[in-house]
């Protein structure tokens, strides 16, 4: 990589550097270029300067300025001399415009970076701050039941320590999938925003999501309408079952009045459709537009969680995958998400 | 006591969870021995002879991995591997150096329980000297080995010589995730690029045969990204993944 970017520079350098000596040349027969050529040169050694990174190039392409100038341009003409002193002052100027101007662009260059770097420790701040927020809840839960039931195991009964013993498992579990979710998002190479993809087979893959989503919650209903045919599509198999389980789950937090919960996937063209959706509540009509940024929830205290981070991590997974989420209400009643993602080509596609 | 129990071998480095696995084990009838090094574990393994192994991968003096290999050379011992490592990856080089089936951590008591009755049953189906079997039941599936006949319930399924290779050999491994690679290099002999999707059409195939639909696969639960596992023989149908 840092080979191939010097390589370039140089390439740049000596392309720009023979432009320079090109119209020099041919100016030559129409005007004076004594005076001309030294400002050409000077203009290209600014032009290297920013265009390549450091300050090697710029030094070097002034070094080869001055010595072009002072062979070809500058009285006596095709010959070296460094006694005159406008040759040498020539020379001077030359190394400092490439100096300053490196300097310069390095600087802006370094300076861009790290507003950029502020801005993602800005936002990863956020994101610990939410979830620190969104963990401690459960663990308050877990450390408080626990150290109840030790202090007081004598004079608990049963029945209030079956309770609070049951919150803790509760709770314990919502913090599994706290960390499934994070532990998902690690998963997404974060500068590419990629995904390692595998061919996965369709119907396995709901045959996993309901697996686990029914160890879950064994008496919630899911109505499944998947198409018959074998279809293979390429993505993070375990990912995109994050994504459905957040969705469904969603659904069973969040939709009020929810007696079942379906999924629909079809095919448009080429991509594979996923449509989730329950009879329950909706969402929220000023909550819609925000769904999928996790934006706008975790300075609330309110006791609705799980969502804003569920439906963020949905959204980054999908787009990881090139693919498209949107959610909105269902006319007759209750929420729907939609994603989708692209099939794969054809037979021969790995 | 009587000393007719299981011993388990618990090899985990985190006190707590040594601590749980043995309280969950000891209650619930084995005897458990510990330790909490590979070293140690392997100090354990050879003067205690267990019958299985619950394995901690990551360990502070060897990778748990390392440990299996070992193991695997002289032993057929079922190894239960418990770990935190999540990735698809993590969990077939476990299965191909010789694990038997993985926990993901956190677990539940009871799937660690069943996870072990899983293992045992393998071991008492691998007893030197015991004749091969003849037939294979789990559910309303029966294999007859001899006369290479599938039936659900009371009729018979029409298989192809693919899919029955593909079921026998699944079903021999009963309980056990087989990854895709180990499939395929049993029935095919040798894995090339496109050897998973024809081990994908022919499972497709095959769960439309024995009449399984997503959500309702009662003889052969997929390891998304990892492999097959058979449903345990005359165990019930969902044991193995009940919380």
């Amino acid at each position: 990589m840092k080979i191939q970017g010097f390589i370039k520079d140089i390439v740049f350098s000596a392309l720009i550097l023979c432009t320079a000596f090109i119209i020099v040349i041919t100016l030559h027969g129409f005007i004076n270029i004594e005076s001309i050529a030294p400002m050409m040169f000077v203009m290209a050694v600014f032009l290297v300067s920013i265009v390549t990174k450091g300050h090697k190039c710029g030094i070097f392409a002034s070094l080869i300025s001055v010595i072009a100038v002072n062979f070809a341009f500058t009285f006596p003409y095709f010959e070296f001399s460094f006694s005159l002193p406008e040759n040498i002052f020539s020379c001077i100027i030359m190394l400092f415009v490439a100096i300053m101007t490196s300097a310069l662009t390095t600087n802006i260059k370094k300076h861009e970076r790290m507003q950029a770097e502020n801005a993602r420790e800005k936002m990863r701040a956020n994101l610990l701050r939410a979830i620190s927020h969104d963990l401690r809840t459960p663990l308050t839960t877990i450390y408080g039941s626990c150290s109840t039931i030790l202090s007081n195991y004598d004079s608990i009964d049963q029945d209030k320590q079956i309770k609070l013993l049951k919150d803790v498992c509760a709770e314990a579990e919502w913090l599994n999938r706290m960390v499934e979710n994070l532990l998902s998002v690690t998963r997404i190479n974060s500068e590419e925003v990629s995904v390692k993809k595998t061919l996965t087979v369709l119907e396995e893959l709901i045959d996993a999501v309901i697996v686990k989503f029914k160890k879950r919650y064994p008496d919630q209903k899911i109505d499944l309408d998947i198409p018959e045919a074998f279809i293979v599509i390429a993505m993070d198999p375990i990912l995109i079952e994050q994504v459905i389980i957040n969705l469904f789950e969603n659904a069973v937090f969040h939709a009020k009045g929810m007696s079942k919960i379906m999924l629909r996937i079809f095919i448009v063209e080429n991509s594979v459709v996923f449509e989730i959706s329950d009879d329950g509540c909706g969402f929220p009509k000023d909550k819609i537009k925000t769904l999928f940024t996790g934006g706008g929830k975790y300075s609330s205290d309110s006791g609705k969680r799980h969502m804003g981070i569920g439906l963020a991590v949905c959204a980054t997974i999908i787009k990881a995958h090139g693919g498209e989420i949107h959610a909105e209400n269902r006319v007759e009643g209750g929420a729907v998400v939609r994603f989708s993602l692209e099939m794969e080509e054809d037979e021969n596609g790995q | 006591m009587g000393n007719n129990k299981y011993k388990v071998l618990v090899i985990e480095d985190d006190d707590y969870i040594l601590n749980l696995i043995e309280t969950l084990l000891t209650m619930n009838g084995y005897q458990s021995l510990t330790a909490q090094t590979c070293d140690m574990g392997h100090t354990m393994f050879i003067s205690y002879n267990p019958d299985i192994i619950i394995l901690d991968l990551g360990l502070p003096d060897k990778d748990g991995i390392d440990f299996i290999k070992n193991v695997r050379q002289n032993f057929t011992v079922p190894i239960v591997v418990l770990s935190a490592r999540t990735t698809e990856q993590d969990k077939i080089i476990a299965l191909d150096s010789g694990a038997n089936d993985y926990i993901t951590k956190p677990f539940g008591s009871g799937e660690l329980l069943a996870r072990v009755r899983a293992a045992l049953r393998i071991r008492r189906q691998n007893i030197p000297g015991a004749l091969p079997k003849s037939q294979f039941k789990t559910g309303g599936l029966t294999i007859h080995y001899d006369s290479r006949r599938v039936y659900v319930g009371n009729c018979e399924i029409k298989l192809s010589q693919t899919e029955y290779n593909i079921l026998s050999f699944l079903s021999e491994h009963s309980g056990r995730v087989m990854t895709y690679s180990s499939i395929v290099k049993t029935i095919w002999g040798c894995v090339d690029k496109g050897s998973t999707k024809k081990l994908q059409v022919n499972m497709a195939n095959l769960r439309k045969k024995l009449g399984s639909k997503p959500g309702s696969n009662y003889y052969i639960l997929n390891e998304l990204g990892v492999g097959y596992r058979m449903v345990d023989e005359d165990c019930e149908i969902h044991e193995t993944v009940a919380p």
